[in-house]
């Protein structure tokens, strides 16, 4: 309280004069350096992607300013396109299911069950592997789904299959294990935010009142932590829109998500046509952002790792 | 509080599942460990016996080392800039003197959300057409700083939005101008969420591949060595180089958290004494 009352003393007389303008301007100016890498190295880029998706690539690889919309076109028309985006989208909202489905009841278990020192060593643990390379991480399961891999050996071992099985070897199941894998900890840092803030004396309070504890989740528990769940399917959908890695080291000929699509084209010079495909995903994160902004906390995700 | 035979019930099957769920993360980690020691140059199923050879092979490979050398000198960089743009940012965000402030923490939050790919493509685009520079280690640096100086800003700014301001008021009224103020009493106090920062750069510029792998020229950093030795060819050396790293940074991350409890424990040694 008292600290509103002394901002209000120290700014009020010259809220409205020329030196209070000046004064605020003054404080913005240690911001400038930032501001300036997100203007031009993050705004202005964007910017330029925009304006090349209309224009066109010559036959000799040359980018022509030549204004057209038929980049945009093609991804409605020819099947590949729509197609390709499509499944990154089912790819996308089951590893999130899958990736909520494990980190809700691991993240309620830590936070109701266990005491502050285990919740502390335990999200260590969950956050370690982020510190080894990413690239290594995904390259560990091919040991794992691999026709000769771990789980094959194990199967053939306990007699359930007599030769190697091909069910997660280079097609889509691996790539939806591996991304699975490689995202479900951002859920788990979301939803720790969310359910530490939870007064759990409250499930208590609904089953007193006769709810069934599926009625107590449903409508108690569930409500109150809508943000930390929502953040935790932006942190797992969203990077799976641009996931071409994974594709590429576990995945088969047809497992190529839309981002594949995209590094395709730029292999061979494409700029315009990559970039209008990149833009429409661009398009749909930034929708989804916006939307989502309210309930959206990168910070209980980001503060943590 | 009397636990029912139901709530007794979900308790085990909850450590079950975390159990599942820590084997789930780790599974994979202790094989890219195992399979370091493999005899065969080829690493898999079955071991066919162990030995320390890759390890050798990696102290020995010139091109390895290069690529370490080139992420480090990078990541220090990235760091450094990034850390000290990034808290600057956060003082007039959080305190006023930024119009719209809530755009601009959305706007800062973009760069982290969206997809890598998406990022380095138009970096490469506005690199290579617009600007026509030539690719390199400014450009992978340039790269780099739009997503670690974000990460920088929300962290800093997490730990400003906490900070009591009374006790910038109380050193001003102590007669500490403002330049003191910053340097004695605001700077040490939010100094863990600018470590974290840095931190969070370090490791985010060191293990960064997609961005990298759009803007460098001729150079090569760890992570996209990496990747030509997992898409042409791997041999154990590679699971040997991964292991090496897991326990480097375990090693420094370990170190870091002892470091602090030291200090903490010295310092509460210290307030006793005076107290005594």
């Amino acid at each position: 309280m008292t600290g509103e009352v002394r901002d209000g003393v120290g700014s009020a007389p010259l809220a409205g004069s020329s030196n209070g303008l000046l004064r605020r301007a003054g404080r913005a100016v240690p911001a400038l350096p930032g501001l300036a890498v997100l203007l031009f190295l993050f705004l202005a880029p964007m910017l330029i992607m925009f304006l090349f998706s209309f224009w066109r690539t010559n036959p000799d690889f040359k980018v022509v300013p030549d204004w057209n919309i038929d980049n945009y076109l093609r991804f409605f028309t020819e099947g590949t396109y729509l197609r390709t985006f499509f499944k990154t989208l089912v790819m996308g909202s089951i590893v999130t299911v899958a990736a909520l489905s494990i980190s809700l009841p691991f993240a309620y278990f830590l936070v109701r069950y266990t005491g502050q020192r285990t919740q502390r060593i335990v999200l260590l643990a969950v956050i370690v592997p982020f510190w080894t390379s990413y690239l290594l991480r995904v390259y560990a399961w091919q040991a794992i789904l691999g026709e000769n891999g771990a789980l094959n050996q194990f199967f053939m071992g306990i007699g359930l299959i007599d030769k190697p099985s091909m069910f997660f070897v280079y097609d889509d199941p691996g790539v939806f294990v591996v991304l699975t894998y490689v995202y479900f900890p951002f859920a788990v840092l979301a939803l720790y935010s969310a359910l530490e803030k939870f007064d759990f004396t409250l499930l208590t309070a609904a089953q007193d009142l006769g709810a069934r504890p599926d009625q107590a989740f449903r409508y108690i528990l569930l409500p109150q932590i809508r943000a930390g769940v929502i953040t935790a399917c932006i942190f797992v959908f969203i990077p799976i829109l641009g996931e071409f890695l994974t594709p590429t080291l576990v995945g088969g000929a047809q497992s190529s998500l839309i981002a594949n699509l995209i590094v395709n084209y730029l292999r061979q010079a494409q700029f315009p046509e990559g970039a209008a495909l990149a833009i429409i995903i661009a398009g749909f994160v930034t929708v989804v952002m916006v939307i989502f902004r309210k309930s959206f906390r990168v910070e209980d995700v980001v503060t943590r790792g | 509080m009397p636990v029912g035979r139901f709530a007794r019930q979900t308790r085990w099957g909850l450590i079950a599942l975390t159990g599942a769920v820590l084997a789930f993360l780790y599974l994979p980690i202790a094989f890219l460990i195992l399979f370091s020691f493999e005899e065969a140059s080829t690493p898999g199923l079955p071991i066919t016996g162990l030995t320390f050879h890759w390890y050798q092979v990696l102290l020995a490979d010139s091109s390895i080392q290069r690529a370490v050398g080139t992420s480090i000198l990078v990541a220090l960089i990235v760091t450094v800039i990034a850390t000290i743009v990034g808290t600057m940012v956060a003082f007039p965000l959080v305190r006023g003197g930024l119009p719209s402030p809530g755009s601009l923490r959305l706007g800062f939050t973009m760069p982290i959300m969206i997809p890598g790919v998406l990022l380095g493509i138009g970096l490469l685009i506005f690199f290579r057409q617009v600007l026509k520079v030539q690719l390199g280690l400014q450009t992978v640096v340039a790269g780099h700083l739009v997503f670690t100086i974000p990460f920088v800003v929300l962290i800093v700014s997490a730990r400003l939005q906490g900070f009591d301001r009374r006790l910038e008021w109380a050193a001003a009224d102590l007669g500490a101008d403002s330049i003191r103020t910053l340097r004695y009493i605001v700077l040490p106090l939010i100094a863990p969420a600018i470590l974290a920062g840095a931190l969070m750069c370090v490791t985010l510029s060191i293990d960064e591949f997609v961005i990298t792998f759009f803007t460098i020229g001729p150079q090569q950093t760890l992570p996209l060595y990496i990747y030509t030795q997992i898409k042409f060819g791997v041999t154990p050396e590679v699971n040997a180089m991964a292991t090496v790293l897991l326990v480097v940074t375990l090693g420094l991350l370990l170190l870091g958290t002892g470091l602090m409890a030291l200090r903490s424990r010295m310092k509460a040694r210290r307030r006793k004494a005076e107290e005594a």
